[in-house]
């Protein structure tokens, strides 16, 4: 009962550390009103806009008026609907990724810094190769013969190329914890290993998981939109790198300036949420770090 | 120290050969045993054209550099042989185009602009990490900070794509592509071509420098802030050293441990130089693998890979044996 408490009142006071820390500077907030407005497109998205969205010869890159706020594009779609159901397949599959590198890297981390030995140095290896292998190349070499297009392929192969670095950052915080003294106690009472990683070790890494966890979210993002740009999958979905795509390499938007903002729109959007993450990850550090809190 | 330092070569050229031969296996599997098999696929094409079975199967072979006849184990032991020899087999779309001439030509124009692009980002980052940790609680050192990250955020491509509507279109500064204007220079070690190619390659390489130096500020930044507070300054200080002296002192120090990020940086940038190559239409591996792909030449495909994955090993090793000679602590521990 009373741990029940306590836990409560540990959980109320993290989330008045997490409040405090993004009302110190507005731009954090500002940061999780970008990323939030990007999750609420990808999901409301399909709600607002047909599957297929309409096309309208006569208004072929339309000047900006209220019925398209960001004109339309060579095929008089509206460039804004473009953008809106463009994030909801990225967003999705960067999810499903993530899950599955945050799923792999924080096991192998945590297994490889606790136990160490040689189940460590192999896995290790593992990750080196991973992390030097050359990820986008081989992405759009596999293109080739997987079809990336499908959700679950896409998601499993950026999730299987991607988990590295957060393996090794867990790990090597999982080292430095373990010597510490309250592991050290834990250890000393005789509790079990697996309440030493999962109530001990695992809420300390946490932070690390967290921002690891959404740098490679945006670094799926922007590989699906790469690949789209390049043209090397098959353009059946509404995506920022089909636009650029077609405004880069064909419709001549670097030309002509009526298709500037069908060029403009998705370059915009990758800027706003880049910007968001930032500013998000800027928070993250503070609250899992008070030592970098400014007096 | 000697003995160290060869340790850790043979360490690294283990590795390094361990990872080309799973690289190597992958494109064999890929080329050979994946649903679509393209080795197959040339052959029936070219009996269907009205070759004889033996001759078609003899044209793959030439192609790809084995003989795909036969138990599994052989083609693959063949294949591996070829690769021994840097026999790369024949590209599929130019017909009697041997791979290994046209990845190797490729190659020296991506090195010179990741090269560039890296060097020129590393000074610029290493210079105003340095500032934006000195002043971090002031304006200065915030905006520095979040346009490093920003920077370090935002896909090579988005920067690439802006600087070349900017400066190939909007005001025609730059050449829109290639390497060298061959009408108005012929190769040779003379000033005007050099600075044709030095010319046709600034825009990419300003692509690859803008989008690299956000991580080399951010690292320098870190770092400067954690010897802020050693000793060693303070007692340079209270010696009355100019702040020049000290401020040599500080960035000696801080810098060690951005060469490990080299080694990470030069992996993303060989992986980015599809879509920088690809945006300025310049002739070097990552244009390459993009072309070989949209072709479906297999054979000039698992070339160009193979050749960006050897190039990162290669670039990888360097920056760790860098990294050892400049740091005496990592040298005595190998």
């Amino acid at each position: 009962m009373t741990e029940r408490v306590a836990r409560v009142s540990v959980r109320k006071q993290f989330w008045r550390g997490v409040w405090r820390a993004l009302r110190r500077r507005p731009s954090r907030l500002i940061g999780l009103f970008i990323v939030l407005l990007f999750i609420f497109m990808a999901i409301a998205g399909s709600w607002f806009y047909p599957e297929r969205l309409p096309y309208d010869a006569e208004n072929i890159y339309a000047p900006i008026s209220w019925e398209h706020p960001l004109s339309t594009d060579f095929e008089g779609v509206d460039v804004l609907a473009l953008v809106i159901t463009g994030t909801q397949g990225v967003l999705l599959v960067a999810g499903a990724a993530g899950l599955l590198t945050m799923l792999i890297g924080t096991a192998v981390g945590l297994y490889s810094g606790y136990n160490r030995g040689i189940g460590d140095s192999i896995l290790m290896r593992i990750a080196d190769f991973v992390l030097t292998i050359p990820g986008f190349p081989l992405l759009i070499v596999l293109t080739t013969t997987i079809s990336l297009g499908s959700w679950w392929k896409m998601s499993l192969v950026l999730g299987l190329i991607g988990w590295g670095s957060l393996a090794r950052a867990v790990r090597s915080q999982t080292l430095s914890l373990r010597e510490r003294g309250f592991i050290e106690a834990a250890r000393g009472l005789g509790l079990p290993t697996r309440h030493i990683v999962t109530k001990e070790l695992l809420p300390n890494v946490a932070p690390f998981i967290a921002t690891n966890l959404l740098m490679a979210v945006t670094g799926y993002i922007y590989a699906q939109v790469g690949l789209y740009f390049l043209g090397v999958l098959p353009i059946d979905t509404s995506n920022w790198g089909v636009m650029l795509n077609a405004a880069v390499f064909q419709s001549g938007a670097l030309i002509s300036p009526d298709a500037l903002p069908y060029l403009l729109a998705p370059l915009g959007a990758i800027l706003l949420l880049t910007l968001g993450v930032v500013l998000i990850v800027d928070a993250l550090e503070e609250i899992f770090n008070p030592r970098l809190r400014e007096s | 120290m000697m003995t160290g330092f060869a340790r850790r070569l043979a360490g690294h050229l283990t590795r390094g050969l361990v990872m080309i031969w799973v690289v190597t296996t992958f494109t064999f599997v890929l080329i050979r045993l994946m649903p679509g098999d393209p080795v197959q696929v040339q052959i029936e094409r070219n009996i269907a054209m009205g070759m004889p079975p033996d001759q078609a199967e003899a044209a793959a072979a030439v192609t790809y550099g084995f003989v795909p006849h036969g138990p599994m184990w052989k083609q693959y032991l063949e294949y591996m042989g070829g690769i021994l020899r840097f026999d790369l087999g024949v590209s599929v779309e130019s017909q009697g185009v041997p791979v290994a001439d046209r990845v190797l030509g490729a190659m020296p124009w991506t090195v010179v602009l990741v090269l560039t692009g890296i060097l020129v980002s590393f000074l610029i980052g290493v210079v105003l990490g340095v500032i934006a940790a000195i002043k971090r609680s002031t304006v200065v050192g915030h905006s520095l900070s979040i346009a490093g990250s920003l920077l370090h955020g935002v896909p090579p491509f988005v920067i690439g794509i802006i600087l070349a509507a900017l400066f190939t279109r909007q005001w025609r500064l730059f050449p829109s592509g290639g390497v060298y204007n061959a009408d108005e220079v012929a190769p040779g070690l003379y000033f005007d071509f050099i600075g044709n190619v030095l010319y046709h390659a600034a825009l990419p390489a300003a692509a690859y420098a803008l989008a690299t130096y956000g991580g080399w500020l951010l690292a320098m930044r870190s770092s400067v802030a954690s010897v802020l507070g050693d000793d060693f300054l303070l007692a340079a200080e209270l010696r009355g050293l100019t702040s020049l002296t000290r401020f040599r002192y500080l960035a000696r120090n801080a810098i060690l441990p951005l060469f490990t990020v080299l080694a990470i940086s030069f992996g993303l940038v060989f992986g980015g130089s599809i879509f920088i190559e690809r945006i300025f239409n310049y002739p070097g591996l990552g244009m390459l693998l993009f072309s070989s792909i949209g072709s479906r030449d297999y054979s000039m495909m698992s070339g160009a890979f193979l050749m960006i994955t050897v190039a990162v090993i290669v670039a990888n090793i360097l920056a760790d044996l860098l990294y050892s000679a400049i740091d005496p602590r990592v040298r005595r521990q190998a």
